[in-house]
């Protein structure tokens, strides 16, 4: 068992979810409230990472952030900062990576919200910011948990993108799913088994967790 | 009740706008007055409120209430919801699905301290007849009626100046409504702040109101009691939307002869003069509309008296279908001069027992209730005292 892959896969999932969490309910509110001539546009290419390839935006990625593009380039030249082979880029991958996963269920969440509800509450006296905490949060609450918890699941068992942008580098870029890869190569069986288990555990229980979580909160209402 | 419509806490409100959709008019209200806002779907009945709760900012206007202007597009004054202090009842209530009733309520008191504001919560909720064990279930556990009273203790949490339901009774049964009415009669007494009510049902705003805004098209028709409105439509179009069934045209002959009086000649809505050109009728002449100009003329129910003995004019008629409704009894009568006439009248009590289908019957029109109307309506901005 390959524990500082698995812990580097613990550590991405945690700090893309953190990252991720704050955009994806103001993005995924902001789509569900608002109506505009290229919002399908905008849509696309949120869904965009969902349907391309992951080798594909892993390419890009590589070639729009590493040393030889102009991006990566000033970005090194300027402050010293390599964003293609380290955490870093892992992270960058795994958050473009993740935004369908993260905007789609959240904007479903809040769409599902009836839009007089905010209306009763702004005749009620709630500023916007009020309305948001107290009627609009709660009542999404089960839809960005599922987004948490697919982006937290899907992030520990990402491969294409992360192998692109990050190799495969020991306690730096080389994650569970990357190990798993490296063991099979190598014909380790034994040791690819007991981490892909491991990974199938763990995704499993999450996500029914979160299920049953939002099954829970809806029958309360 | 004029002079309170001028009084401190009086609403006044007057809307012009063209787009997004046309929605015109202007009405006043005075504190402890209810007033109906009537009309059919799309009239623009929920769009006049959502101007007045500030949920949607019209193209030109203005909206004052207890002497604080809320809207003037003038001025460039329009002001938010937060800021109005309005009691809103949404016609699906929209009620927190997350929150127990006593927290829906709570939710309108935020500026008060929590303990204050679940005692005040309690207070209006019992105020409404919900008890302590329903005070705290969610809606999605209370009847139709009950989230009703819910909605109600909720804008009245609020302390509004001006109290707005927007057809609040659509969703509930019969038995709860008539709770409810009581409810509203009771808030009306307690309560010293204008009170408008969004409805379709012609009967429960006569019921409740002191007095219609017919609307139609986005435009307000016609102001005024519910009694004159329906002696005296201004135009055909009310008379259809207040539920007018005995609506004719004719041609306005001038005075009688007699002072005070002018004669009216019944036309079928075929245009040419009925067969029997000599179906002349005397009625109340107001001097406002020239000789021989076509008109649209009402009589209410009131107007059409059975026999032929008493004043009027009597007509020969016969009963062309009757309906035996529970306690009333719905009958068409067709002329015997002109067949293609034909009057509704609601009978009830024993006089109703005596008609059956193909009786012939004396009918006479009252005079004095028989109200002509020119055929073009005047612009809908002046309004009718």
């Amino acid at each position: 068992m390959d524990w500082q892959a698995f812990s580097l896969s613990i550590e991405l999932a945690v700090v893309t979810l953190l990252v991720l969490l704050p955009f994806g309910v103001l993005a995924g509110r902001w789509l569900a409230r608002t109506r505009f001539s290229g919002k399908a546009w905008i849509e696309a290419f949120v869904v965009l990472p969902l349907v391309l390839p992951p080798t594909v935006l892993g390419y890009y990625l590589l070639v729009s952030l590493g040393a030889g593009s102009p991006l990566g380039r000033w970005l090194l030249d300027s402050f010293d900062v390599r964003l293609t082979f380290n955490f870093a880029g892992l992270l960058i991958a795994s958050l473009v990576f993740n935004i369908p996963f993260i905007v789609q269920p959240v904007q479903r969440a809040f769409e599902a919200i009836p839009e007089n509800l905010a209306e009763a509450a702004s005749v009620c006296g709630l500023t916007d910011w009020q309305t948001f905490w107290r009627v609009e949060l709660p009542l999404a609450w089960p839809g960005i948990l599922s987004a948490m918890v697919l982006t937290f699941v899907h992030t520990l068992g990402e491969f294409g993108v992360v192998l692109m942008m990050g190799g495969s580098i020991p306690g730096e870029t080389r994650t569970v799913a990357i190990a798993i890869y490296d063991r099979v190569q190598s014909f380790d069986l034994a040791g690819a088994d007991r981490m892909a288990l491991l990974l199938l555990v763990l995704s499993l229980g999450a996500v029914a967790a979160s299920f049953f979580a939002s099954a829970r909160l809806v029958a309360r209402r | 009740m004029s002079d309170r419509r001028d009084g401190p806490r009086a609403l006044r409100v007057e809307i012009d706008q063209h787009e997004p959709m046309p929605l015109r008019g202007r009405f006043e209200c005075s504190a402890g007055e209810l007033l109906a806002l009537v009309g059919p779907s799309g009239a623009g009945k929920t769009s006049m409120l959502r101007v007045l709760a500030g949920l949607m900012r019209p193209q030109s206007g203005r909206v004052e209430v207890g002497g604080q202007v809320w809207c003037d597009s003038e001025q460039g004054i329009f002001l938010p919801p937060q800021r109005r202090h309005v009691g809103l009842v949404f016609q699906n209530y929209a009620l927190m699905p997350h929150l127990s009733a006593a927290d829906n309520v709570a939710l309108a008191m935020l500026h008060l301290p929590m303990a204050e504001r679940d005692a005040q919560a309690r207070r209006w909720l019992d105020h409404v007849h919900l008890s302590s064990e329903q005070q705290q279930r969610r809606p999605a556990a209370l009847s139709g009626g009950q989230q009703q009273r819910v909605a109600v203790a909720r804008a009245l949490a609020r302390e509004p100046k001006l109290l707005l339901l927007d057809e609040p009774f659509s969703a509930v049964d019969q038995m709860s409504r008539q709770g409810l009415y009581r409810l509203l009669a009771q808030l009306r007494s307690d309560l010293d702040i204008p009170i408008l009510l969004v409805t379709h049902d012609l009967n429960e705003a006569r019921l409740l109101a002191d007095r219609l805004v017919v609307m139609d098209a986005g435009a307000v028709l016609q102001e005024g009691p519910p009694e004159h409105i329906h002696r005296a439509p201004r135009n055909a179009r009310v008379a259809d939307l207040v539920g007018m069934h005995n609506r004719f045209q004719g041609v306005w002959m001038g005075p009688s002869g007699r002072d005070g009086w002018g004669l009216l000649k019944w036309v079928t809505a075929a245009g040419g003069a009925s067969e029997a050109g000599d179906m002349l009728l005397e009625v109340r002449d107001k001097g406002k509309i020239k000789p021989g100009q076509p008109v649209n003329w009402v009589v209410p129910g009131d107007g059409i008296l059975l026999g032929a003995e008493g004043s009027g004019q009597a007509l020969e008629a016969r009963v062309s279908d009757a309906r035996h409704l529970g306690e009333i009894t719905l009958a068409s009568l067709t002329l015997e001069r002109n067949p293609q006439i034909s009057l509704r009248i609601t009978l009830a009590g024993p006089q109703r027992q005596r008609i059956g289908n193909g009786d012939r019957l004396d009918v006479r029109l009252d005079p004095a209730l028989v109200h002509v109307m020119p055929l073009h309506p005047r612009p809908p901005l002046e309004v009718e005292q």
